[in-house]
C-alpha cells in the first residue's frame, strides 16, 4: 500500500536540474543507450511499414482487384480467403518474431541500463 | 420468428433470464470484493498494476470483443459473407501497432492515462485538457453506440418482439429498461470496483464468451462433419449472392451499376474504414490504460500477445459462426429477426442446439450465447466508463484544476463521481438516441483515435522536436477533422439511412473520414510544432530513457 505516496501528477518544479534528472539526460547520450534505441528502431519501424503496406495491399485488392480476389484456387477456397487468412498468419508471426527479438536484443540491455539509473525521477514535469 | 419463446415456449426465456441474473450476481459479487481492495489511486485507475499477462490479455480481448463486434461481425458475415471477415482482419492487424510502437513505451513512461504520456514533454495544462477532451469524446462515442445497441440487443436476446409485452412491458419500454439496467450496472462496477473490479468482470466475460463461441463453433462444424469447405459451400448456396458471398464487395465498397462515381466513393470509403480500423486501436484510451494494469513493460508485451491470440482465435470462430448462420438459419429468418443481422449468432445457437440435441438443447444453447453477449455488453461499457472517468479525474481535475496537488484519495473520490456522471449522461443520451441510427459511432471513435490520438502519441515518443503547440494542433486538428467530416457526410444527412433523414448538407462523399482526417491530424501536429519555438530536448531525453529502459517506471502496488 505504501507505494502510492506520490499519487497524482507531480507538482511543477521550478525547472531546476537535479542530479537524478541529469542522470537520465546523460544516459540518453550513452553509446549503450544509443545502441538500444537503434536496435528497437531497426526492428519496429521497418516492420510497421511492412505490415501496414501488406495490409493496405489487401484492402486495395479487396476494393479494386475483385476478379483476382474471387479466383477459386480449390474447392470453395478463393484468393480472397487465402489472402485474409495470410493476414492472420503474418500478424501472429510478427508478434512472435518481435517477442523473440525483444527478448534477445532489447531486454538484457534495457535491464543493464536501468540498473545504473535512479529508481525514481525527481519531479520532472514542468 | 425463430427465437426462444416460440420454439421452446416461455421456458427458454426463463433459462435466459436466470443466466442473465446469475451473471449480474457474479459480477456484482466480484465488484464488492474488488471494492474492499481498492484504496489508492493506483488501485482505482490501474488495478494495483498486479494483473498477470494472461489476465490482462483476457481483459484486452474483453474490451475489444464488444457485443457489437461479436454479434455485429457474425451478423455481417452471415448476411454479406466475406466482407465481415475483412472487418475483423483490420481489427486484428491493428494490434501490431499497439505491440510494436505503443504498449511497452507507454507502460514505462505513463502512470494512469494516455494524457500522462502525451503531456510528459509538454506544458501540462493545455495538453492534459486536450488529452481529456479527446479521451472523453472517443469513449462517449463508443459508449453511446454500445448503449443504444444494448437496449435493442437485450430485447432481442430475450425474444421480445414489437407489439408484444414482457412482464407488462412493451418492446419499446423493455429497450429503455435495458439501457437503464446496463447503465446502472456499469456505473456500479466502476464506482465501487475501479479498475480491479472492471478487469475481473472483463476476465470473466472473456472466458464465458470464448467458451460459448468455441462450443458453438465446434457444434456447428460437427453438423458438417468438420468439413469447413462443405459449410462454406452451403452458406454460399443458401445466400442470395452465390459465389460472390465468398468474395469481397457485398457490404463494403459496393459497385453501383451505371454509376462509376458512386462506385469510386464506395471503394474509397472501404479503404478509409480499413485505415481507421488498423490505426485506431492503438489510440483508443480504454485500450491504452489496460497496459498500466500489469507490473512492467515485458508483461505489457506478453499481455498484447495473449490479446492477439485470443482476439485472432475469436475472429476465426466468428467466421465459422457467420457462415453457419447463413447456411443453417438462412438469410430470410435472420433478416426477419433483425435486419442488421445482430441475432445471427443466437439464432444459430438455437438451430444447432436443436439439430444436435432437440428443442431443450436448443433453448439452453440459445440462453448460453445470449448471456455471453449480455456479458460482452456489460464489460465493454465498464471499460469505457473507467477510461473517461480516470482521464477526467487525473488529467483534468488533478493536473489542470488543482495543478497536480490533489491527493490520491481526492482523485479517487473525483473519479468515482465522474464515473457516476458519465454513466448518467450515457444513459440519458442513449435513451434519446435509441431511435437513431448510431452504428457509425464505433467507426467514428476509431477514426478519432487514429487521427487525434495515435499521431500525437507516436510523435511524443519518437520526434525530438515535437512540442506543446504541435500536440494541441494534432489532437484538436485530428478530432475536429474526423468529427467535422462525418458531420458533413451522408451518415448525418442527405441519404436514406442518415441520422437526420430530412436534411441535406452533406458535401463530404464518404462515411468514414480516416482517409482524410488521419493525414490531416498528422499535418496539424507537424505544422503546429514548427510554428512554435518551444523545444525541450532534455525532457525528450528523459522520456525516451524512461520509455526504453523502464527506469523510473511505476511499480506494482505491494499488497
Amino acid at each position: 500500500m505504501a507505494t502510492d505516496k506520490q499519487t497524482g501528477s507531480p507538482p511543477p518544479s521550478g525547472g531546476g536540474e537535479t542530479t537524478r534528472d541529469a542522470a537520465f539526460v546523460e544516459m540518453h547520450r550513452d553509446p549503450r543507450f544509443v545502441e538500444l534505441k537503434r536496435r528497437l528502431y531497426v526492428f519496429v519501424f521497418p516492420m510497421s511499414l511492412a505490415f501496414l503496406a501488406w495490409y493496405l495491399l489487401y484492402v486495395l485488392m479487396s476494393a479494386f482487384a475483385r476478379d483476382l480476389m474471387g479466383t477459386v484456387l480449390f474447392g470453395t477456397v478463393n484468393v480472397a480467403l487465402v489472402f485474409g487468412v495470410l493476414q492472420f498468419v503474418t500478424t501472429f508471426g510478427i508478434a512472435v518474431l518481435y517477442t523473440f527479438y525483444a527478448r534477445r536484443r532489447l531486454d538484457g540491455l534495457a535491464t543493464e541500463l536501468r540498473a545504473e539509473l535512479p529508481t525514481t525521477l525527481e519531479e520532472d514535469h514542468r | 420468428m425463430m427465437l426462444a419463446q416460440e420454439a421452446a415456449g416461455e421456458g427458454g426465456r426463463l433459462v435466459t433470464l436466470i443466466l442473465f441474473g446469475l451473471m449480474v450476481a457474479a459480477t456484482l459479487g466480484i465488484t464488492v470484493w474488488a471494492s474492499r481492495n481498492t484504496r489508492t489511486a493506483t488501485d482505482f485507475h490501474s488495478g494495483g498494476r498486479g494483473f498477470s499477462p494472461l489476465q490482462n490479455g483476457l481483459a484486452i480481448g474483453s474490451d475489444y470483443m464488444s457485443a457489437a463486434s461479436f454479434l455485429g461481425i457474425a451478423g455481417i458475415i452471415a448476411l454479406f459473407g466475406y466482407d465481415g471477415f475483412l472487418y475483423s482482419i483490420g481489427f486484428l492487424v491493428a494490434w501490431l501497432v499497439a505491440l510494436l510502437l505503443v504498449a511497452e513505451l507507454l507502460r514505462n513512461s505513463g502512470r494512469y492515462t494516455m494524457g500522462d504520456v502525451l503531456s510528459y514533454r509538454m506544458r501540462q495544462r493545455p495538453v492534459r485538457t486536450a488529452a481529456a477532451v479527446s479521451t472523453v469524446v472517443v469513449s462517449i462515442f463508443y459508449l453511446l453506440a454500445q448503449m443504444v445497441g444494448a437496449g435493442a440487443l437485450i430485447a432481442l436476446l430475450l425474444g421480445i418482439q414489437p407489439g408484444e409485452t414482457f412482464l407488462g412491458m412493451s418492446a419499446e419500454v423493455a429497450k429503455i429498461v435495458g439501457i437503464v439496467v446496463v447503465g446502472l450496472l456499469m456505473t456500479t462496477y466502476v464506482t465501487l470496483g475501479g479498475m480491479k473490479g472492471t478487469t475481473w468482470v472483463q476476465i470473466v466475460k472473456a472466458v464465458i464468451l470464448m467458451s460459448g463461441a468455441a462450443l458453438l463453433t465446434l457444434l456447428t462444424l460437427s453438423v458438417y462433419g468438420f468439413n469447413l469447405g462443405a459449410l462454406m459451400n452451403d452458406a454460399a448456396g443458401a445466400s442470395e449472392a452465390g459465389a460472390a458471398f465468398l468474395e469481397p464487395g457485398l457490404r463494403f465498397g459496393v459497385e453501383v451499376a451505371g454509376d462509376p462515381v458512386q462506385t469510386m466513393w464506395n471503394k474509397l470509403d472501404l479503404i478509409s474504414l480499413g485505415l481507421a480500423l488498423v490505426l485506431g486501436t492503438a489510440g483508443l484510451p480504454h485500450i491504452l490504460i489496460r497496459f498500466y494494469t500489469v507490473p512492467d513493460s515485458q508483461s505489457a508485451r506478453k499481455s498484447v500477445n495473449w490479446g492477439i491470440g485470443i482476439i485472432g482465435a475469436f475472429y476465426l470462430m466468428t467466421l465459422v459462426l457467420g457462415f453457419g448462420a447463413a447456411a443453417l438459419v438462412g438469410h430470410q429468418a435472420i433478416r426477419d429477426q433483425n435486419p442488421a443481422g445482430n441475432t445471427a449468432a443466437p439464432q444459430l445457437a438455437q438451430t444447432v442446439g436443436e439439430t444436435v440435441g432437440g428443442p431443450i438443447a436448443g433453448s439452453v444453447l440459445l440462453a448460453l450465447i445470449a448471456s455471453a453477449a449480455f456479458a460482452a455488453i456489460l464489460s465493454t461499457v465498464a471499460g469505457l466508463v473507467i477510461a473517461s472517468s480516470s482521464s477526467l479525474a487525473h488529467d483534468f481535475y488533478n493536473s489542470v484544476l488543482r495543478g497536480g496537488k490533489a491527493s490520491g484519495l481526492e482523485e479517487v473520490r473525483v473519479a468515482r463521481i465522474t464515473a457516476m456522471a458519465i454513466g448518467t449522461v450515457a444513459v440519458v443520451l442513449a435513451v434519446f438516441a435509441q431511435g437513431l441510427n448510431v452504428a457509425f459511432l464505433v467507426a467514428l471513435a476509431f477514426a478519432v483515435a487514429a487521427s487525434a490520438n495515435l499521431p500525437t502519441l507516436l510523435l511524443s515518443l519518437f520526434w525530438k522536436r515535437f512540442n506543446t503547440a504541435g500536440a494541441l494542433a494534432g489532437i484538436y486538428g485530428g478530432l475536429i477533422g474526423a468529427v467535422g467530416l462525418v458531420f458533413f457526410s451522408p451518415v448525418v444527412s442527405g441519404s436514406e439511412n442518415a441520422l437526420i433523414p430530412g436534411a441535406d448538407f452533406a458535401w463530404f462523399p464518404i462515411a468514414n473520414p480516416a482517409l482524410v482526417s488521419v493525414p490531416l491530424g498528422l499535418l496539424c501536429a507537424v505544422v503546429g510544432t514548427l510554428t512554435s519555438k518551444e523545444r525541450d530536448f532534455d525532457q525528450f531525453a528523459r522520456l525516451q530513457v524512461r520509455a526504453l529502459t523502464g527506469a523510473g517506471a511505476e511499480k506494482a502496488a505491494d499488497h
